[in-house]
């Protein structure tokens, strides 16, 4: 009962705080303070519970013992993260987005490939993946390529629906001008349509970072090398070292939050124009 | 009069059941899929023991992603099947898991090879890949490696880890020069697969030495405090030996009741009874109570695993006599 009553009023001042702050403007260092506020006191509230209860390690282990295998274990870490994240989620990542990208210009260039392509690839998308990881392991074999496999096939279809939607984003009036302009098909397409279709493009590559990492961890339990997020995770569970697996699913919420941040950055660079860049 | 008789008739059954319900409920999980190697249990269920002794014992299959200690952590049963390796593991792990029987004798494990691979002998492990289970079924394997020298982590000089899963494909594509077999199980997939024993070296854990204590029945320390619940396991212990001496008795017997039990139809009757023959040969020797010398050598042989041992201080309290010395008696 103190145990709980310790934390129902650690809580209730940890938010008094952070409420306090957020009433006192909106400087860039009051928004990244309350965030940080509330995040240590979860961090706190959980370790104090697991303290206080005496939770067994085997069920939830304390983030300071997370903290402590994190930190030892920073060499296996590192090559899981680039086993999975470099070599099975980017790779996969950038031929997928990369022929989705090439696939959606030849579709607009065809209305024959959009009506046929589009419906094919959104029965490939509702495939599971689940089912489809082990059929690309046994093609691929066990390593890295057949996550890549994996991933490619994930996020072909989100990033070739949100291109193509992106290329018909200009509309007939700007068309219009290129045409009396007389730009050919392919300066109306560097120059008008393309940039036109950025904001749809990016929301499509920021959609699949997060599909790319989960692929590749998910591909990795059915079938792989000892080393990888998700074979580390499956494993580890196993054997009961939980402190192991909440590291590693540490690295992997650093590792997506870094990805989607850095692909973020990129779109408010590209897109200064767009009414949701501005302010 | 017809509502009457429905009535009673109403009455009989819900009577009945409620007295079925007085039965005690034992939740049994094994370490892999349905097959022979757990026919005693089966046996035991489909002859009537464990209703002779008033237990309502539910068995729960297995398979390559779970791992018995996992599941008895968690609350999901009350008797778990686990390798000694696997259950010593988790008790320096904080999982107060305890023997409370032994009915394997003997190691079934083995690591198979392919010649062609240039594999001969233990001295030609080095920069291959061998192929092994994990969720729990790695401790053994990783003992051994860690003795003879040879890194598991991709190292040079060392041997390439794969993760196996329910087959054994590996070996069959060419991807790992060895795999982890079973005497019982894996070993005739891959002779049915079409590879001739000329073709394949085979190394038994039992000749190399290192073999361990397998299958035994493991519950938490903490229940066995429970007077009722000791009693439960007295009488479900009784009851399943009284079945694997049935099985080994009456091999093609067991194996039918084992396909019989089979949800998934992945067995065939060739490959149970063959295995229903190896498993008898494992389980010879032991009445079910655990040999204190042959537990003492499995702590041994880990305790002994080189630079990274699978366990690192002896055991306390890992297995109890309590139990098998009131069910055998």
């Amino acid at each position: 009962m103190n145990v709980f009553l310790a934390a129902l009023a650690f809580w209730a001042a940890a938010w008094a705080v952070n409420v306090w702050l957020s009433r006192r403007g909106n400087s860039s260092a009051i928004r990244l303070m309350v965030p940080t506020v509330f995040g240590v006191t979860l961090l706190l509230l959980w370790e104090g519970i697991v303290r206080g209860y005496d939770i067994s390690a085997v069920l939830l282990p304390a983030p300071s013992a997370i903290g402590r295998q994190f930190v030892s274990e920073l060499d296996i870490l590192w090559v899981d993260f680039v086993q999975t994240f470099v070599k099975g989620a980017l790779s996969g990542y950038v031929i997928g987005c990369g022929a989705a990208f090439l696939t959606a210009v030849a579709v607009d260039r065809s209305p024959f490939l959009q009506r046929g392509l589009l419906p094919v690839g959104n029965f490939v998308a509702a495939l599971p993946i689940i089912g489809m990881a082990p059929i690309l392991v046994m093609w691929f074999g066990f390593d890295w390529q057949s996550k890549s496999a994996v991933v490619v096939v994930m996020v072909f279809f989100p990033m070739l629906v949100n291109t193509v939607q992106g290329l018909q984003a200009s509309d007939h009036m700007q068309r219009d001008l290129m045409h009396t302009y007389g730009a050919s098909y392919r300066q109306a397409l560097q120059k008008l349509r393309l940039p036109a279709a950025m904001p749809f493009i990016f929301n499509g590559l920021k959609i699949c970072t997060t599909l790319a990492l989960i692929g590749a961890i998910v591909a990795e339990f059915f079938g792989s090398p000892i080393k990888g997020m998700g074979f580390r995770i499956s494993t580890e569970v196993g054997r009961l070292a939980l402190d192991m697996v909440w590291a590693e699913i540490a690295v992997a919420a650093l590792a997506g939050s870094a990805f989607y941040g850095s692909v973020a950055m990129l779109e408010r660079s590209v897109t200064f124009w767009h009414p949701a860049q501005r302010g | 009069m017809k509502h009457l008789i429905t009535t009673a008739i109403a009455g009989a059954m819900v009577f009945s059941a409620s007295v079925a319900q007085a039965a005690d409920d034992v939740t049994l999980q094994l370490k892999w899929v349905t097959q022979a190697q757990f026919a005693g249990y089966y046996v035991a269920q489909e002859n009537g023991y464990y209703a002779d002794e008033d237990l309502n014992v539910t068995i729960k299959a297995g398979g390559p992603d779970v791992a018995p200690t996992q599941v008895i952590a968690g609350g999901g049963a009350d008797v778990v099947l686990d390798w000694m390796p696997s259950a010593l593991a988790a008790r320096e792990k904080g999982l107060d898991l305890v023997n409370i029987a032994q009915p394997f004798k003997s190691s079934g494990m083995m690591l198979t090879c392919r010649k062609d691979a240039g594999v001969n002998s233990p001295a030609d492990f080095a920069g291959k890949t061998l192929g092994v289970w994990f969720f729990g079924n790695e401790y053994p394997f990783l003992s051994w490696m860690s003795k003879l020298g040879l890194a598991t982590d991709g190292s040079d000089g060392g041997v390439t880890v794969l993760k196996q899963g329910f087959n054994v494909d590996p070996i069959l594509q060419g991807q790992a020069a060895c795999v982890s077999t079973m005497t019982y199980n894996e070993y005739w997939q891959i002779i049915d697969a079409g590879l001739t024993p000329d073709e394949l070296s085979v190394f038994k854990y039992e000749d190399q030495g290192v073999a361990t204590l397998e299958d035994g029945m493991y519950v938490l320390g903490e229940n066995l405090k429970d007077p009722a619940f000791e009693d439960k396991m007295v009488r479900f212990v009784r009851a399943s030996m009284k079945g694997w001496k049935w099985a080994e008795e009456n091999p093609e017997a067991a194996a039918l009741i084992v396909l019989d039990n089979d949800a998934t139809g992945a067995q065939t009757e060739k490959h149970q009874v063959r295995m229903m023959g190896e498993i008898a040969k494992l389980t010879a020797g032991s009445n079910g109570a655990l040999d204190p010398a042959d537990y003492q050598r499995t702590v041994d042989s880990l305790l002994g695993g080189g630079s990274d041992p699978v366990i690192t201080k002896q055991p306390v309290g890992a297995w109890t006599h309590a139990i098998t010395d009131k069910a055998l008696n």
